[in-house]
């Protein structure tokens, strides 16, 4: 927050350019949402961010997380039953809190699992809002109790608009179908990854985590589809040691 | 909470003791047809390794348009299969993208029936391929937005009754994977854990750990966790 205004404005067109950038022909909207939720972490002060997205059954399913640790994911899907999440998608509105030490009569599992497993304090949850539905949700959580600058909101909102652009297609937007075949396969590209994290994990004797940090550092290297690589190692037709060096002793005597 | 759709109320209603696949597949097409706005639905195994196969068609015209995609070798439903992406087209006349991509299986539909538009759905557990349920309507148009919903919930609720047919352990027992539990994370990762473990493909991976499961009378998301945590590995003998 001390940072000149002047840095984090060059800062903040940076990522809508990179971003911008993404969203060519044939982009992966896994591979957007994964760098967007990274741009919110870098941007606003906030210590983690989450996408949440409503499938076709309207519950909520956790898709991308600013840290792949279990418990971040956790945080998110434990709010298919209730959360700021789940209010702010059923809503369509922003919901924030300033400190959820307070909010334990409103989402008692919710407040009781982020007392549990992390130091957070506060949370934001903003509308991913098409034609005043919401088809998902972006969710800030800090460290510190206090509510966001009004500015800072503001940007979390735009940034919360380029998800909801990207999910829905330009076209898909002026057919009108909220429920685009890109949400869908959104959804089912979370799963992917999730097979093939536990796929290297067991492969490289890393965790969950660690894998999917060499995962989306080689595909950012290599210009890859994210869900496309974690389609092939899920289905084991992927050469892995092109991720993971064999240079392990173990793995070099065989 | 949930806003469940009418196709998917009806496929959650389907006895839990269906234990042939053939039979599923059929009462899924048949709930398709009753609840959504399609005049045939059929579904069809074709993964890239296994052969081609249709489990089930409502009548002669959906059982048509499985040949035609299997003897052409392209179509909707292949492409379903391939991306894993829902493939919707309004009028086969029209010219478009889709029809672009298999100008054969259109102009074959075409010439051999009455069918203007289809809509194909993978049925899908992440990287596991079930099948694809394709629907078919003779008036031309989009579903609309709760029609899609309806019918992407179906193919969602019908995925995992097929993925829990498919991996169900001998020995009998809740037929399908609960929604809830089926998208934990965990149970993906321990899947592809297990599947390097036993050197086996993911579906075959999560029927190990349902049948483990069933053996100690565990949750499937605690087994899952055990494996994620390194407290558990699966072996050939193991069980």
């Amino acid at each position: 927050m001390d940072r000149s205004s002047n840095e984090r404005e060059e800062l903040a067109s940076r990522a809508f350019v990179t971003l911008a950038d993404t969203l060519v022909d044939d982009y992966d909207i896994i591979d957007l949402l994964d760098r967007l939720v990274g741009f919110c972490v870098e941007l606003l002060p906030t210590d983690a961010a989450g996408i949440v997205l409503g499938d076709a059954r309207r519950e909520l399913r956790a898709v991308a997380a600013s840290e792949e640790a279990a418990h971040m994911m956790e945080l998110l899907q434990l709010q298919a039953d209730e959360g700021p999440c789940l209010d702010c998608f059923q809503t369509a509105t922003a919901v924030s809190v300033a400190d959820l030490t307070a909010a334990s009569d409103r989402w008692p599992s919710f407040v009781a699992a982020v007392e549990q497993r992390t130091d957070f304090r506060s949370v934001h949850a903003l509308p991913l809002r098409l034609r005043g539905r919401a088809i998902g949700a972006l969710n800030l959580f800090g460290e510190v109790a206090g509510l966001l600058p009004q500015r800072d909101l503001a940007l979390g909102q735009a940034l919360a608009d380029v998800a909801t652009i990207g999910i829905l297609q330009e076209q898909a937007i002026r057919r009108g179908e909220v429920l685009g075949e890109q949400l869908q396969l959104a959804l089912n590209s979370r799963v992917v990854i999730e097979q093939a994290k536990g796929v290297m994990a067991q492969y490289a004797g890393i965790t969950t985590d660690a894998a999917f940090e060499r995962l989306r550092s080689y595909v950012r290297s290599h210009d890859l589809r994210l869900s496309d690589v974690a389609r092939r190692i899920a289905e084991k037709e992927f050469d892995l040691t092109e991720i993971i060096p064999p240079s392990t002793p173990s793995r070099r005597r065989r | 909470m949930a806003d469940l759709g009418v196709v998917t109320k009806a496929l959650l209603a389907i006895a839990r003791d269906t234990s042939d696949d053939r039979v599923l597949a059929t009462r899924i097409c048949r709930a398709c047809v009753e609840g959504l706005d399609v005049d045939g639905a059929a579904i069809s195994l074709l993964t890239a390794r296994t052969a081609r196969q249709t489990l089930a068609a409502t009548d002669e015209t959906a059982e048509l348009l499985e040949d035609l995609q299997f003897t052409l070798n392209e179509g909707a439903c292949m492409e379903a299969a391939r991306t894993g992406n829902p493939v919707l087209v309004a009028d086969l006349r029209q010219s478009s993208s889709h029809v672009a991509r298999w100008p054969m299986f259109a102009a074959a539909v075409l010439e051999r029936s009455a069918v203007r538009a289809v809509f194909a759905l993978p049925l899908q557990w992440g990287a596991v391929n079930l099948g694809v349920l394709d629907l078919y309507r003779r008036k031309p148009g989009a579903l609309d937005d709760a029609q899609l919903r309806d019918a992407i919930a179906a193919a969602d609720a019908a995925a995992l009754m097929m993925l829990g047919l498919r991996t169900e352990p001998d020995h009998g027992g809740a037929a399908w994977l609960d929604h809830a539990v089926a998208y934990r994370a965990e149970i993906h990762q321990a899947t592809g854990m297990v599947s390097v473990q036993l050197d086996v493909p993911a579906a075959e991976a999560l029927a190990r750990l349902r049948a483990h499961a069933f053996l100690h009378d565990q949750l499937l998301i605690d087994v899952a966790h055990d494996v994620v945590s390194r407290r558990l590995t699966f072996t050939e003998d193991l069980d």
